[in-house]
């Protein structure tokens, strides 16, 4: 009898492994639908709510950005697709942890910001300083922080903002901002989560809409930000429309990409030194348990 | 057809769990841990159980069509030892010697932003 029941057992865990299909992983739209990642389930809806983490470098080919990693949620399956959306980002540890060092400041922040399009992200960005501060400076340049990162989030949908978020915009103007105070070292968004997903868009004829927006938000922006909310689901479809955000990309990025080239530096010569390390310890461990 | 998984790997001073999951982390490959390669307890948590746990976990992983992975290494953390224990280089140089392609090696320890109070009360542990 308990031979059968085992035997049976073991077909049906077979069987469950056999009943499984694959699933190719999408990125957002956002990110132009790039296959992500590759999941398996038994069922459709038990995709739901998955949440796949991607480093930037995987999905744009710059090594210098594979301390970013994204998080992606599957929120919708066609076929054997799966499609997310963003829902979150943050830098790895050891990357944090090599720009924090003694005798400087780590000024950090957490902001819920509301974006044009009525979504809400908690953002928390932090910078470092080549000394240390005293508490009234950090005071100036959180306040700082939290103003430029709001209106900076007011002026973009969603995934405008995101993306000058990853691409170190919105941490070049903080950085801008804060220098007739004190100059920054470093400052990097090292976290975002959303919190509300921009609410959605009912597919209507956009082109006319694009226009009317245009014209009202401005105007109200100033008088009432509250009121923006329940328009936002119109907002949406300006997204790819709007694109000056880039060219300031350019105009900030050598010194970054500076910055950036050292600390890369520093990994490949940490790095080896690591890695032969390890080798021996574990060489050794296994000679003696040969000799054992 | 090479698939990505990522493997989780657990090492405590007691003890190597090992897990390969696809790259969402919802589903399990393949799993194994120190007392499934031993008979005596001491054993699970040293580096040549890693090893073996780490071979085990590779085949079935290979043999369910997953030939690439990530890794996360993962020590006690929490109130506990904040890096991983002597099992973690054996099992990541298991890994990488039974023949799966390594992506990136990532350190996931649970580190408190202000967690519990370290167990041993105030005078500490008293030997």
């Amino acid at each position: 009898m308990a031979k059968a029941k085992s035997r049976a057992a073991a077909r049906k865990i077979k069987d469950k492994w056999k009943a499984k299909s694959w699933y190719r992983v999408l990125a957002p739209a956002l990110f132009d639908n790039v296959p992500v990642a590759e999941t398996l389930a038994a069922d459709k809806n038990l995709l739901l709510n998955r949440v796949t983490e991607v480093s930037l470098q995987d999905l744009t080919g710059d090594f210098r950005r594979s301390h970013v990693k994204l998080h992606f949620k599957i929120d919708k399956v066609e076929g054997s697709d799966a499609h997310t959306f963003f829902i979150g980002h943050n830098l790895t540890p050891d990357y944090v942890r090599r720009l924090v060092r003694r005798r400087r400041s780590r000024i950090d922040g957490v902001y819920d910001v509301t974006t044009r399009d009525g979504a809400i992200i908690r953002l928390k960005p932090f910078a470092t300083t080549e000394k240390r501060l005293q508490s009234s400076q950090k005071h100036v340049i959180r306040s700082i922080m939290k103003d430029t990162s709001t209106s900076f989030a007011k002026e973009r949908t969603l995934s405008e903002f995101i993306k000058d978020i990853l691409d170190g915009n919105l941490g070049a103007e903080i950085s801008k901002n804060c220098k007739k105070f004190y100059p920054l070292r470093k400052v990097e968004i090292y976290k975002s989560e959303l919190l509300r997903r921009p609410t959605i868009t009912i597919e209507e004829p956009k082109k006319k809409k694009k226009e009317e927006k245009v014209e009202e938000k401005q105007p109200e922006k100033k008088e009432e930000p509250v009121k923006e909310k329940p328009e936002a689901s119109e907002k949406k479809p300006v997204k790819k429309t709007e694109e000056e955000p880039e060219k300031k990309e350019t105009e900030e990025k050598p010194e970054e990409a500076a910055e950036e080239k050292k600390t890369v530096e520093d990994k490949t010569k940490n790095e080896p030194k690591k890695r032969t390390t390890k080798k021996k310890t574990t060489k050794t461990t296994k000679s003696k348990k040969e000799g054992k | 057809m090479g698939r990505w998984g990522i493997a989780h790997v657990y090492a405590s001073f007691n003890n190597v769990i090992i897990t390969i999951t696809d790259l969402t982390g919802a589903e399990t490959i393949a799993r194994s841990s120190g007392g499934m390669v031993t008979k005596s307890a001491k054993d699970e948590g040293s580096p040549y159980s890693a090893m073996r746990v780490a071979q085990r976990v590779a085949e079935i992983a290979k043999e369910k069509g997953i030939d690439s992975v990530h890794i996360k290494v993962r020590g006690k953390g929490g109130t506990g030892s904040k890096s991983p224990g002597p099992g973690a280089q054996a099992a990541i140089r298991a890994l990488v010697r039974a023949g799966l392609k390594v992506g990136r090696i990532e350190d996931a320890t649970p580190i408190p932003h202000d967690g519990g109070r370290r167990k041993g009360g105030k005078r500490g542990r008293r030997v």
